[in-house]
C-alpha cells in the first residue's frame, strides 16, 4: 500500500497541525523519552570511571557537585517527571477510562509535576539557598 | 464583513509545485466555509476544485484542513473559526488546505484509494457462521448501545489524515478503519471476532495508536475514537491472558 505523497513532510505536518492537549503531551513524551535514552548512555559512560579506581571516581563526583551539573540534574529530573506522569496518563487512556478525562488528567499531573520539580529544586540547591539567606537569618 | 481566504492550489498538469492563493470576499459570519468556497468558484475563479455532495455533514465529501485542523467545510461557520477581533473582522486569512498527508489530485481534492484499502482490510461487513434464523438476528438495546457511537462514522477521513502515526507510516490502518473494526468486533451478531482481532493485532494495527487525540479533535461527528481504540487494545490483552 505505498503511495507517493505530494504535500508536506512529516515534521512540517506535526509542526503546522493545530495541536491540543493530546498533541502537546505526545510531543513532550517523545522529546523526554529521547532525552532520557540519551542520558542512560551518558550515565553508563560516567560510571565507567569506577573501573579506573577510587581517586578517579571521587574526582568525577566532585565535578558533579558544581552548580552547572546541579542545574543539569534538576533539568534531568524535569524530563523524568514529565515522562513518568504523562506515562500514567497514557496507561489511564489505554487501560482505564482516560479518553474521557485525558485533558484534565494531563493538567492535574503536570501541576503535580511542577510542584515536585520545585520541591526537588529546594533539595538540590538547599546548600546554596542556606548560604544566600545566611545573612538574613 | 471582508475576509481573506488563503487556498491551497495545485494542478498537476500545469503547476510544478503547490502554492497558496488569496481570495478576498464579502461574507457573513454565519456563512459556512463551503458557502464561501462556492462563491469563489462561481464568481471569482472557476478553476478552484473541491469535493462536496450533500452539504449537510452526512456524506463526508468535503473534509479539509481549515486553519490547521481537519474538519468538514459544510459543518463550520466562519464565526466559529475564532479569528474575529472586536470589530468582527478577520485580520488573519482563513487557510484552507486539502487533508494532510494525502496524495493530491487537484487543489483540495485528494486521492482516497489508500484510505479505502485500509477500510476494506478490516472487513467492514457482518460475518456469520451459524445458519440464519427464520427472522432477523436480534440485538438487545444494550448490545446496540455498545456499537451505537462507532456506527455514526461517515468515513470523511478527517481522523485518519489528522493522525501523526498515519503521516509517518503509510501502512497504519488509521482511526477510521480501527473504529470500523470495533463496530464489528463488539457487534453481538458477528461471529468472526478472532479473525478480526488478528487483523488489528499488528504493529500497523491498534499498537501504532499513540493516543495523540488528533482524531477525536478532528471528528465532525464527535466520536471518541481513542476510547474505541483503547477498548480494542483491552480486548487484545484479555485475549492473550
Amino acid at each position: 500500500m505505498k503511495v507517493a505523497k505530494t504535500g508536506e513532510g512529516y515534521f512540517k505536518l506535526v509542526a503546522s497541525y493545530k495541536k491540543e492537549t493530546g498533541g502537546w503531551a505526545w510531543i513532550i513524551h517523545r522529546i523526554s523519552g529521547l532525552a532520557l535514552t540519551a542520558y542512560i548512555y551518558v550515565h553508563i559512560y560516567a560510571l565507567s570511571t569506577l573501573t579506573k579506581g577510587k581517586e578517579a571516581f571521587d574526582a568525577e563526583m566532585a565535578l558533579f557537585q558544581k552548580p552547572l551539573f546541579k542545574v543539569l540534574e534538576w533539568l534531568l529530573f524535569a524530563f523524568v517527571l514529565a515522562h513518568t506522569l504523562n506515562g500514567i496518563r497514557i496507561v489511564l487512556v489505554d487501560f482505564g477510562k482516560g479518553s474521557f478525562y485525558h485533558k484534565k488528567a494531563f493538567a492535574y499531573l503536570m501541576i503535580i509535576g511542577i510542584i515536585a520539580f520545585l520541591v526537588m529544586g529546594y533539595f538540590i540547591f538547599s546548600h546554596e539557598i542556606h548560604q544566600a539567606f545566611a545573612g538574613l537569618l | 464583513m471582508k475576509v481573506t481566504f488563503r487556498i491551497f492550489r495545485f494542478n498537476p498538469e500545469t503547476d510544478e509545485k503547490p502554492y497558496y492563493k488569496d481570495y478576498e470576499v464579502n461574507a457573513d459570519p454565519k456563512d459556512r466555509v463551503v458557502d464561501v468556497l462556492h462563491y469563489i468558484k462561481n464568481e471569482i475563479d472557476g478553476t478552484l476544485t473541491f469535493r462536496r455532495s450533500c452539504l449537510h455533514g452526512i456524506c463526508g465529501s468535503d473534509g479539509m484542513r481549515i486553519n490547521g485542523k481537519n474538519m468538514l467545510a459544510c459543518s463550520i461557520l466562519l464565526q466559529d473559526l475564532g479569528y474575529t477581533d472586536r470589530d468582527k473582522t478577520y485580520k488573519k486569512p482563513i487557510v484552507v488546505e486539502p487533508l494532510p498527508g494525502m496524495p493530491i489530485i487537484k487543489d483540495l481534492v485528494t486521492d482516497f484509494t489508500d484510505f479505502w484499502k485500509k477500510y476494506e482490510a478490516v472487513k467492514p461487513y457482518l460475518i456469520t457462521k451459524t445458519p440464519p434464523p427464520e427472522r432477523e438476528r436480534l440485538q438487545s438495546p444494550e448490545d446496540v448501545e455498545l456499537i451505537m457511537e462507532a456506527s455514526k462514522c461517515i468515513l470523511c477521513a478527517c481522523c485518519t489524515t489528522s493522525c501523526p502515526s498515519t503521516w509517518s507510516n503509510d501502512n497504519y490502518l488509521g482511526p477510521a478503519a480501527l473504529l470500523k473494526a470495533y463496530r464489528f468486533i463488539f457487534d453481538s451478531r458477528d461471529e468472526a471476532t478472532d479473525e478480526r482481532l488478528d487483523i488489528i493485532d499488528t504493529p500497523d494495527g491498534v499498537w501504532r495508536c499513540h493516543t495523540i487525540f488528533h482524531c477525536v479533535q478532528a471528528c465532525p461527528k464527535e466520536i471518541n475514537i481513542t476510547w474505541h481504540i483503547s477498548q480494542l487494545k483491552k480486548k487484545l490483552v484479555e485475549r492473550e491472558i
